[in-house]
């Protein structure tokens, strides 16, 4: 099977990058072994959250301050801006609308009732201006009796902590309660199916209305708008706004987030191999030929240009065993310490070194095979070198801004 | 041994490969409609790490997974989640199935006994007492409709009216027909060997053919499921000692033999796997190499949807069938959103789980109506049963809409016949 | 607590590990009037750092006859007394090539002498019995070997005594004695939550804080030379064996694996190590290196089974009074009357023995202790069955019950029955790797000393599964939180948790033990930043 280019991950990066190169009229596949680290995801993108600990208003302008091997130092503060400004408009085009912009950061509620930086934050979720006073005075936050995954008393004692005046109301309706029966299974993305026909809206919409008595506005966890309208219709209904507020995953935001992509990709007309994962490369001198996949056996995928967008450790993009750190697709060089005591720090809240690991890229993004840059072979995304989302909060912004500007590479040649 | 120390982490099926992520339980059709089910991460590699210390923590419950392995394809640790559950059933579940179940698994037997008395079965399956009855006493869902019996068997037809002409050509395929076509829907058979016949192969059915077993393991009939899949493999070893690759029409049967065969049943297929394939991946495999080539009547003009059955999808396969209906010049297809109709083989027939089958079909029949289709195309023939009982909408199986559309003659010409 | 820190006591034992429990429960056995004190939660010291192993006394039999004696009868006693905490695996001692076969004679005879059963096993009947082990095995001796949970036996004991009056508080530290006129005459505690100092009274203080009892006992002037011997151990993701395996050898590194609930243990290494250093044990590579090296060798199936976390516990060895140098290790139970060794009335130091004999080590010293007290009172904990242990209901009706509920049997057994899931929303999983309910964080809570989440885990499991505390963890905080009406508390207890979770992972974080401590810092620090919602680490939890 021969396409221009394959790309290795269906994720935030991989799909970003398949959906430009797609619109450029490209034939593309995206092999993917299981759902993304999207659904991680709280409803927010990040571009730059923090710098050595220190929150980050104007992201654009701190890029200079982070270490020389980030990827957005390769890419520089121009091009961010205006990659930036074509993902929020290919995430519109999915279906996905945001509120924000890469010049100034707003902040999202965490499940732990903390504010964090944000760049992109899916309407109908909770976006306040950063630094800035909040829009509310008092706020009504629904809750739903023994739902754990949205800790509750977290939330309303952090915003409780911002000055807010916070009124807690527990919500019953029928379809809630039907979904409790399986106690292994009362999760946000499952009681978003329950509250996905009219009906279970409504009654959810007449819960809220009752104890929404003079308030601003109106929380909720995120349990609604899995595929459907019923965020939109629910915020109808309910006589105030009402906003979203993360939970704990796999979330409804982030799983919405991959499955608008895919189709929007799908509907572009790549090809989407969900459930498959790339065994091997064959080289043809330096570049590389084809590659296999689990499920395709012996007949290979040819293309033009492959991309590497498998993510970092947990998704296998990047594996540790006893003795090292490797690429196992490709066994590309790799940027990490050669020590497996050096790969951790004490502490768990520390920077841990093994966070910035990944595959050693050049300036534009192509990777390295025992030292010498492989000519047709990108890599997007976390499973790049020198970057630690969870202290930058640049994950996302970091994959979506790579796959965007590895397909310009590529559509550039 | 010691340099091989903790260089990769293996466990059964992959179970501790679990990070406890719980995307599995996002994409499972079963626990999003039937709350009495466990969901699969509870279900699988959960319940497992128990189950390995103490069997009681086998629950019933398990029994509600209805093996489509979507979980398996959600999951980014590559854990089988599936193969858990079903390996656990296998392990854990002791008692004896019920005649229902007995009779329900059984598709070759069952199939061979009523093609003799088709026209009588076919009336009395359709009777509404009968029906009540069966729903009453075998606890067969009332609403299900069974798949008419053909009167005439695939296997039969085929000695009278092709064994002879496959002689005439050059090159050869083996087709494992599986139960279906055999008994039920012959036609899929004619068109397969009307299609291969057309590219220059011809076709040979296996020495002994027997029911891949994936309804006998479903209802717990293991040991059966074992001595069939034995006979399958090794007369499928005899076809790939004459150099025929073995196809198939069913992904059911496909998948089962080649990815369920080894951990589940224990039955070595190993080097009947490589050459064990659904048709159309073989097919599209000598058009991508350029050996053969199709054309297409002029005169073709459908709208097509196709559905992606559980077991396409875990196979990584439904690209094939995709690509080579996207041939077909007269073909506008609708590629649906890839999802669970429910039937999962047996499961569906079962009056307990009529309801659940229904729901989660819903979303995929909602779909297709939408869609506004003349047919649907699936590789998968239970799919078939569901979606044509739930929408009315007919189903087809992409190697008989390849044959409909095929020019033969021009085809034939092309591949230098 | 004013009752509590009033009471005059008979005893007050200092020390939550399995002997200071099991002491305060004889004492009220006994129907004395007892104080158990503990500084920080129960099974904070060896007793929750070992292999969980119920010792059929096998490994000592050569060298130890005396020891080999001890646990053999105890090991029949546990039980019988604490059934629900013991799970009947049986052990096998195995003999590989590179061992001398001739071994195993002196070995079966030296048990046979101890009174402990000991069946030679054809090597091939072996691996039929445990296919884990390692195939190449020349010989095999079948011992009564168990798995025990020692947190739950401890948790037991403080139950019943608890039941029979006495009083325990955790969390609660001894800074210095009441000594009158060379008398103990009680203890002054600093409760740590609170900051407050409390002067407790008793008639003896019993001394069974373990590797600090050196510190308790220089307090009364009295000076005991302990050798704290680290002992680093590794915990599997889930069961590769069922039976414990043990070489059969000279008992030496890592030569026991242990079955445990759904993981196994592989132990353990033995370092001395100075007494500054153990309250904070940190496991070596070279110790991860050595237990991989030597625990492959008696299952193969270890190099490639996934590890969750290492820990390392301290061995209090006690040099013995015979030796003027003070450099030899005295063996088995050691039992001081400070009274006759150092002129100190009302003090008793019980210390040496192993957590296997914590019930004869409890039952020497309440003798001595009632002696004391001019108190004749039999002791009854060899045949009075610890709470929990009663026969549970039939296994039939088990059948339909849900993964919580049986889980929960196998952490409380019978007491299980006291944990009230009558509302839907009690029945919902915080923990669902290992089954914990809400309604068992609440019967935790209420019942048995949880006061944050490390006591939670030891009680319940939560967080002790494969992913080693995710999801769980902040929906047992918050519950905690709840509980207590303290929600910003309980997030610093919830980073406080994740750090000494992380602190037993970093030294086995590879493979997909570094996948998932990269999605748990995904998702607490990248989701929810917890890192910014925290200011300062909770210190000793």
């Amino acid at each position: 099977m021969r396409y221009d280019t394959v790309i290795m991950g269906g994720g935030l990066s991989g799909l970003m990058c398949g959906i430009a190169l797609c619109k450029a009229g490209q034939r593309v596949a995206i092999v993917t072994s299981g759902q993304s680290s999207l659904h991680f995801n709280g409803g927010s993108l990040e571009l730059l959250g923090y710098v050595d600990g220190q929150p980050v208003t104007h992201p654009l302008e701190s890029i200079n301050q982070l270490p020389a091997g980030h990827p957005y130092q390769k890419l520089g503060a121009e091009r961010i801006a205006a990659l930036a400004h074509e993902a929020a408009l290919v995430l519109a085009d999915a279906g996905l609308h945001t509120t924000g912009n890469a010049n100034e950061n707003h902040c999202r509620i965490s499940p732990m009732g903390v504010m964090l930086p944000a760049w992109l934050t899916l309407e109908g979720y909770v976006a306040l201006p950063m630094g800035k006073d909040c829009p509310w005075r008092r706020v009504l936050m629904v809750n739903v009796e023994g739902y754990l995954d949205f800790p509750v008393d977290f939330v309303v004692s952090g915003l409780r902590k911002q000055g807010l005046d916070v009124v807690v109301a527990d919500v019953v309706t029928d379809e809630l309660e039907q979904r409790r029966h399986t106690p292994s299974e009362m999760r946000a993305t499952q009681l978003a199916k329950v509250l996905s026909t009219r009906v279970a809206t409504e009654h959810l919409a007449d819960a809220i209305n009752v104890a929404a008595v003079d308030v601003d506005a109106i929380l909720l966890p995120a349990i609604i708008g899995l595929t459907d309208d019923s965020l939109e219709r629910l915020r109808q209904l309910v006589k105030l706004p009402l906003h979203l507020v993360a939970t704990l995953p796999p979330s409804v935001a982030g799983t919405r987030m991959q499955a608008q992509l895919r189709h929007y990709f799908q509907m572009l007309g790549g090809t989407y191999l969900l459930g498959d994962t790339v065994t091997c490369a064959s080289f043809n001198g330096d570049a590389v030929a084809s590659v296999e996949t689990e499920k395709l056996g012996d007949m290979p995928l040819r293309a033009t240009h492959f991309v590497l967008a498998t993510g970092s450790f947990m998704s296998k993009g990047l594996a540790a065993n006893f003795e090292r750190v490797y690429e196992p697709v490709m066994n590309l060089d790799v940027d990490a310490d050669g020590s497996r005591s050096e790969w951790t720090r004490y502490d768990v809240l520390e920077p841990q070194p093994y966070m910035t690991y990944g595959v050693a890229t050049t300036a534009d993004f192509h990777v390295v095979k025992g030292g010498k840059p492989v000519p047709n072979v990108f890599a997007i995304g976390s499973v790049l070198s020198g970057h630690d989302a969870v202290k930058n909060h640049d994950g996302t912004g970091v994959s979506a801004l790579t796959g965007l500007a590895v397909a310009h590479n590529i559509l550039g040649k | 041994m010691a340099e091989e120390m903790q260089l990769t982490n293996t466990s059964a099926n992959n179970f501790e490969q679990c990070l406890k992520c719980s995307i599995c339980t996002v994409y499972c059709p079963v626990s999003a409609v039937n709350t009495a089910y466990p969901g699969p991460k509870q279900a699988g590699p959960d319940g497992e790490r128990y189950r390995l210390k103490d069997p009681d923590f086998y629950q019933e419950t398990l029994k509600l997974c209805l093996n489509c392995k979507r979980c398996e394809v959600a999951c980014p640790s590559g854990v089988r989640i599936g193969d858990i559950i079903q390996q656990a059933r296998m392990n854990h579940f002791t008692h004896r199935p019920k005649l229902r179940d007995v009779m329900l698994a059984n598709t070759d037997f069952v199939g061979s006994m009523v093609t003799l008395v088709a026209p009588i079965t076919n009336f009395t399956l359709g009777l509404k007492p009968v029906k009540v009855v069966m729903d009453a006493a075998l606890a067969i869902d009332k609403h299900r409709t069974f798949p008419a019996y053909s009167g005439t068997k695939f296997e039969r037809w085929y000695k009278k009216h092709a064994a002879a002409e496959q002689d005439t050509f050059a090159k050869h395929v083996s087709y494992f027909h599986g139960c279906y076509v055999n008994y039920n829907f012959p036609k899929l058979g004619q068109d397969l060997v009307k299609l291969m016949n057309a590219v220059g192969y011809g076709v040979r059915l296996l020495e002994k053919e027997k029911c891949c077993g994936v309804a006998l393991m479903s209802n717990g009939l293991y040991k059966q499921a074992r001595r069939q899949g034995e006979t399958n493999m090794a007369s499928m070893r005899l076809a790939i000692e004459r150099g025929e690759e073995v196809l198939t029409t069913s992904s059911t049967c496909t998948f089962t033999m080649r990815d369920e065969y080894a951990h589940l049943l224990g039955i070595a297929n190993d080097d009947v796997r490589a050459h064990l394939t659904l048709a159309t991946r073989f097919l599209y495999r000598l058009i991508d190499e350029g050996s053969v080539q199709l054309a297409f009547r002029p005169d073709y003009k459908r709208r097509l949807a196709y559905h992606t059955a559980c077991h396409m999808q875990r196979m990584g396969w439904a690209i094939y069938s995709i690509e080579l209906l996207r041939m077909i010049p007269g073909l506008e297809l609708d590629v649906l959103e890839s999802q669970c109709c429910g039937i999962a083989g047996t499961y569906g027939f079962k009056k307990e789980n009529y309801a659940t089958s229904q729901a989660i079909g819903e979303s995929l029949f909602q779909s297709i109506a939408d869609a506004n289709v003349e047919a649907v195309v699936t590789d998968c023939e239970t799919c078939k049963w569901q979606i044509e009982m739930s929408t009315g909408v007919p189903v087809e199986n992409p190697i008989s809409v390849l044959a409909d559309a095929l020019d033969v003659e021009k085809t034939k010409k092309l591949n230098g016949l | 607590m004013n009752k509590i820190y009033s009471t005059h006591y008979d005893v007050i034992v200092i020390g939550g590990g399995a002997t200071g429990a099991g002491t305060a429960r004889d004492c009220a056995l006994r129907g004395l009037k007892v104080l158990l004190v503990e500084r920080n939660d129960f099974t904070n010291g060896a007793t929750g750092r070992n292999h969980g192993l119920l010792h059929s006394g096998a490994r000592y039999a050569v060298t130890d006859g005396e020891s080999a004696t001890e646990c053999i009868k105890e090991n029949m006693i546990l039980r019988r007394i604490a059934r629900h905490c013991v799970e009947e695996t049986d052990g096998l001692f195995i003999t590989l090539p590179e061992d001398d076969l001739a071994y195993q004679s002196t070995f079966v005879e030296a048990c046979r002498k101890a009174g402990i059963r000991a069946d030679v096993l054809d090597p091939a009947e072996a691996r039929r019995l445990e296919p884990a082990v390692n195939p190449t095995l020349i010989g095999a001796v079948r011992v009564p070997d168990a798995s025990i949970d020692p947190f739950r036996l401890t948790m037991a004991n403080v139950y019943d005594a608890r039941l029979h009056g006495a009083h325990c508080l955790t969390y609660h530290e001894v800074e210095g004695l009441i000594i009158n006129q060379n008398r103990v005459e009680g203890v002054k505690l600093l409760n740590k939550f609170t900051g407050e100092r409390a002067e407790v009274r008793g008639h003896i203080t019993i001394n069974a804080a373990g590797i600090w009892g050196q510190r308790i006992a220089s307090m009364a002037g009295a000076k005991i030379n302990m050798f704290p011997a680290k002992g680093a151990l590794l915990i599997f993701g889930h069961r590769v064996n069922n039976m414990v395996i043990n070489r059969c050898r000279k008992p030496a590194n890592a030569d026991i694996l242990v079955p445990d609930d759904a993981v196994c243990v592989i132990g353990t290494t033995s370092d001395r190590v100075p007494v500054e250093t153990v309250d904070d044990m940190r496991v070596t590579d070279e110790e991860v290196q050595v237990l991989l090296t030597e625990g492959e060798k008696l299952a193969p199936a270890l190099a490639t089974t996934r590890i969750l976390r290492a820990y390392a516990g301290v061995r209090p060895l006690v040099a013995s009074d015979d030796d003027p140098s003070g450099r030899s290790i005295s063996r088995g139970i050691v039992c001081l009357d400070h009274e006759s060794r150092d002129g100190i009335g009302g003090f008793i130091t019980i210390t040496g023995g192993k957590m296997m004999t914590y019930r004869l080590m409890a039952e020497e010293v309440t003798n001595m202790a009632c002696r004391k007290l001019g108190r004749d009172v039999a002791c009854t904990t060899a045949e009075t069955p610890l709470p929990g242990s009663e026969p549970q209901q039939e296994k039939s009706i088990e059948k339909t019950i849900s993964f919580a509920s049986r889980a929960a049997q196998g952490r409380h057994g019978a007491l299980a029955d006291e944990i009230k899931a009558d509302r839907p929303s009690d029945r919902a999983l915080v923990c669902e790797c290992e089954g914990v309910s809400v309604a068992e964080v609440r019967y935790a809570v209420e019942k048995l000393h949880v006061h944050n989440l490390v006591n939670l885990r030891r009680r319940t499991r939560v967080g002790m599964g494969t992913c080693q505390g995710k999801l769980c963890a902040c929906r047992a905080a918050s519950l905690l939180g709840r509980f207590e009406g303290d929600p910003e508390r309980a997030k610093q207890q919830l980073a406080g948790f994740l750090d000494e979770r992380w602190k037993g992972v970093k030294p086995v974080a590879w493979g997909s033990t570094l996948r998932e401590a990269q999605l748990t810092a995904t998702i607490y620090q990248g989701l929810c930043g917890i890192d910014h919602a925290v200011t300062r680490k909770e210190g000793e939890q």
